[in-house]
Formats: structure tokens, sequence, C-alpha cells
């Protein structure tokens, strides 16, 4: 595990927070958007997993973590100051596919790992920008980061459940009246709800899906195997080596609901 | 020595150690749990964290002997220590056939009688003290190398550890994890039965090892719940001759080399007290 200083972990929105965590540069230069770190909250053994979190942005020698308070964990993390020392393992997991032409489809949280994909897209590092981002949460309290994400020049349209700004809808809306104008490629991250209805959508217009999911998580590194997503024709894939993202039309469709 | 289950198949071991780290921090290495077929394992969800514990419900997911031979076991020999296979029947005749399979290839065997998470085999074994004599004495008459068999933390654990001892055991592994259940959703209920493990269960074990290694002869090896120096001299000191390291693996992939340096330095220190006194 390395260990890294916090710079800032302050409140962006309801329940949303940015942590910034000051780690040498030499471990930075590996990190790839899509891939995650798992942190260890505390010295003490509960919580006993260190949690994983993708990696939201890297400025400098800061790598950036937007995470919401979901449990026991996040809400310690949410305690921690600056000037606190913490540890983690990483990067691990599959960075994002390289894709061209291609969307983005973020629910609530699921936005967080997208900053990193526009920051190396905009420097043309492996990674193509996206022609839309579609970004959706239940409330404008609960949208997160958004002077950011319109800092790359590429479309940000926004839903809200309840209309509080943007479309008042779903984010799968939007997305869907989209593709159904020019279908092309679209990379999703969000609740298993909204990653269902893409995948739904993805195949009636027949474009290539790619979700990134979320499932418990316990090593990170293939050792203990508990991190399965169920996939078509009885197989497994293990997301924190075979993921986080995968083809939608790999995916059992059980193991979205 | 690594737990079984607790660092894959061994496919990326030196991604986190280099080669002379695991020659001079691990004694051996214990293998995921291997069947005659392959096993996908258990649907999810397998994993849920417990106050200081983990429970988990893998299934005893391998791709089967025959695979594991070809593809998997040169890669953990390669590593340069003792490699013991977990073996998982759901019949006695299942361990004979991969005890037979394995003859010249591995350094150990160690029998699996106490998995949570099957519908056969696994624990009901340790509840049986006529199969597990029957399997220890059959399995000790194919296999002439070490033979561990890793117990159950219930049921009649004592009368099981003496029986091993008696048809011919070389340890035993004390022990595997309790089985537990956590509930994940209230209305409907959704609930997770598995095996708990991690620190949560080192009191617990602690006494088993601290018993068992007064009953019986043959070298009692610790496992439960050890995440540092400390842990594993408490082991020692009551009683394991050596000791397994499971769920720490999941929390820090090089965690043994953290607990290897602690036990030395703790070790130096009684040393010198005792010197001293």
């Amino acid at each position: 595990m390395y260990e890294g200083k916090i710079v800032f972990n302050k409140k962006e929105a309801k329940n949303i927070y940015l942590l910034g965590i000051e780690i040498p540069k030499n471990i930075l230069k590996k990190f790839q958007p899509g891939q995650f770190l798992k942190i260890k909250i505390n010295q003490r053994m509960d919580p006993l997993i260190p949690r994983p979190f993708t990696i939201h942005a890297i400025e400098e020698n800061i790598v950036y973590i937007l995470y919401q308070i979901v449990g026991k964990g996040t809400k310690s993390l949410s305690k921690l100051r600056k000037g606190e020392v913490l540890e983690f393992l990483g990067p691990l997991g599959k960075p994002f596919p390289k894709l061209k032409n291609y969307i983005i489809c973020a629910g609530g949280i699921g936005i967080a790992g997208f900053g990193f994909l526009l920051q190396k897209s905009a420097n043309k590092r492996n990674f193509y920008p996206p022609e839309t981002i579609f970004y959706g949460a239940r409330t404008k309290e609960e949208l997160a980061r958004l002077s950011f994400l319109k800092r790359f020049g590429i479309p940000v349209k926004i839903s809200t459940d309840d209309g509080s700004k943007g479309y008042r809808g779903f984010v799968t809306d939007m997305v869907e009246e989209e593709l159904k104008q020019t279908p092309r490629t679209v990379l999703a991250c969000g609740p298993k709800s909204m990653l269902k209805r893409v995948a739904e959508i993805g195949k009636k217009y027949k474009v290539k899906t790619y979700l990134v999911m979320e499932t418990f998580l316990a090593c990170g590194t293939g050792f203990c195997m508990g991190c399965v997503i169920p996939l078509k024709r009885g197989k497994y894939a293990h997301l924190c080596i075979d993921g986080p993202t995968f083809l939608a039309e790999e995916i059992a469709l059980e193991s979205l609901s | 020595m690594l737990a079984s289950g607790t660092w894959g198949l061994g496919e990326n071991l030196d991604n986190f150690f280099a080669l002379k780290e695991i020659k001079e921090n691990i004694g051996a290495l214990v293998t995921k749990g291997v069947s005659v077929n392959p096993r996908k394992g258990n649907l999810p969800p397998r994993i849920f964290e417990t106050p200081c514990g983990l429970i988990n419900s893998i299934g005893i997911e391998n791709p089967g002997i025959k695979e594991f031979k070809r593809n998997y076991l040169p890669r953990i020999k390669s590593y340069g220590v003792p490699v013991i296979v977990n073996l998982y029947g759901e019949e006695i005749e299942e361990f004979l056939e991969l005890s037979q399979e394995l003859r010249g290839e591995a350094d150990g065997l160690e029998l699996n009688i106490s998995c949570p998470n099957v519908k056969k085999g696994g624990l009901f074994f340790s509840y049986d003290s006529k199969t597990v004599s029957k399997l220890v004495k059959e399995v000790r008459e194919i296999w002439k190398d070490f033979l561990a068999v890793k117990l159950s933390p219930v049921g009649p654990v004592y009368e099981i550890a003496e029986i091993c001892e008696k048809y011919g055991a070389d340890a035993v592994v004390v022990a595997n994890t309790y089985p537990a259940l956590a509930v994940l959703e209230f209305k409907p209920l959704k609930i997770l039965q598995g095996g708990l493990s991690g620190p949560a269960i080192k009191p617990l074990t602690l006494r088993l090892v601290y018993e068992i290694s007064k009953k019986i002869r043959i070298p009692v090896i610790g496992c439960g719940g050890i995440v540092s120096g400390k842990d594993a001299l408490e082991y020692l000191l009551c009683g394991a001759k050596a000791f397994q390291v499971g769920t720490a693996n999941l929390i820090d992939p090089r965690v043994s080399i953290k607990i290897i340096k602690e036990l030395r330095d703790l070790k130096n220190g009684l040393c010198c007290k005792s010197n001293s006194s």
C-alpha cells in the first residue's frame, strides 16, 4: 500500500465530498481513467476492508476522489481532515475502453470516474473525448462538479428527477432521445436501475454500450473472487480484474436488478 | 503461510511481491480449494463486511484439478516456496482422486473438511467423525508427503483433531471460518450465509488453538484473524507451531511482509527481555 496526505476533504454537493490526496508523481503516472483505488479509512479494524473509489481527477501531484456518503466507511472518510495520512492500494481494475464517437451517461455519483477521462482526452493521451455528457441526479443539490465538467468544452446535459435543474426526468430519457437522432456508443456509470435502462436503450438502437459496474468488493486484486458479475451463458466475471467496465451485451441482466 | 482462498490461484502474486520477498517471508503457499471438476462458485453477493470481520460465500470457485495442474500449479511452484494444495471434495472418493492426481506435483495437501459455503462436503464432514477417520486414513495411504487437515471451528472440534492425529495427519489447521449470517435487506428479507473471518474471530480461534494444541502431539497451524506480528506471536505462544494469514491479504496484499517483520521485532524484544531478567 502507498501513503498519501490529505490536502482537502470538502463537501461538494448534498452527501457528496471531494477528497484530494497528495501522492508521489511516479505513482500517479500509472493511473488511467476507469481504474480505482482502495482506500484504508483508518488504522482500526472497523471498517476492515479498504473501500474502492474510482479516480475522479488528477492535478499536479494530487489525486481527486469524488465520493458519496453511503455507509460506515464513507461516513468515516468524510470526517478526515487536511494533513491526515491515508493508505491506499492501486491503481486497480482495467481502464475505460478507448472509445471514439461516444456519449457518456452518468447517474448520481456515477459521474465520478469521468472527470479523469475528460482530463486525459483533453490532453489527447490515448483517450478520445465524448461527444456529449448526460448527467442526471435526483435534485439540483445532488449535482457535483458542474463547473469542472464544463471546463472541457464538451456539452453537459443535465437532468434531475424533480426538475430543479435541467431536464425533468431520468437521464436515460435524454440518452434515448439522443440515440434516436444519432446512434453511437454509450459509456455509462450510475445506479443499477439506470444501467439496466441504458442496456435496454443501447440494445434498441443497436449501439455498443459499456457499463461501469459496482458490487461488494473485498481484495480488489483478484485474490478473493468475491466480486463476481454474472455474465450471459452462466459465466462469471470478476469486477476487480475483468472490470469494472463491461460490455452490456455480455452481462446477465439479473445482475442489474 | 498464505491461507487458502486469499491469494487467488497465484496468477498475480508476483505483481505484489518480488520473488525474493516471497522466499524470505512466506513459509508455504496454501492454494485455493481445488475440486475434481471445475466449480463456478456461488451467486453474488459473495461477501459482506461486519464489524472487524468479513463474511464470505465464494463456493470454492476453481478450474478443476486438470486445468489447475496444467495452467496454475506451475506458476505457483515457480514462486519457490513449498506448495500445499487445499482439496475440496463432496465425497471421500473425490479427495482420493485429487490426492492421486497431485502425487509428486505438490509439497503438501490440506484437506478442506470445513468450508461452510457448499451444499455437500465441506463443513458437513466436520460433524461426522467416522467419515473424517476414513478420509484421513485413505488419503494417507495414497499421499506420503505433508498432510494437513483444515478443521472447522464448530462441531466436535477436539474429537476431529484427535482423529486427524490418529489416522496419520501431519498437522491440523485451526481453523476455517465460522458459519455466519448477514442481513442484507429487511423487506423482503435478503440474507447472506457464509463464513466469518478477520480480527473479529481471533479470540475464538486462539482459544481453540490453545485447547487443541494441549490435546494432540502433531503441530497445530493457527489460522484466524491474524493481521499483525502481535497476533501471530499470540498464536505461537498459545501452542501453534506455524500460522496462516488469510483475510489480511485482502486488506493489503503485502501484509505478510509486515507481519513477519513485526513478529521478528517482537521476538527479538522478548529474547532480549528474558536475557536481561
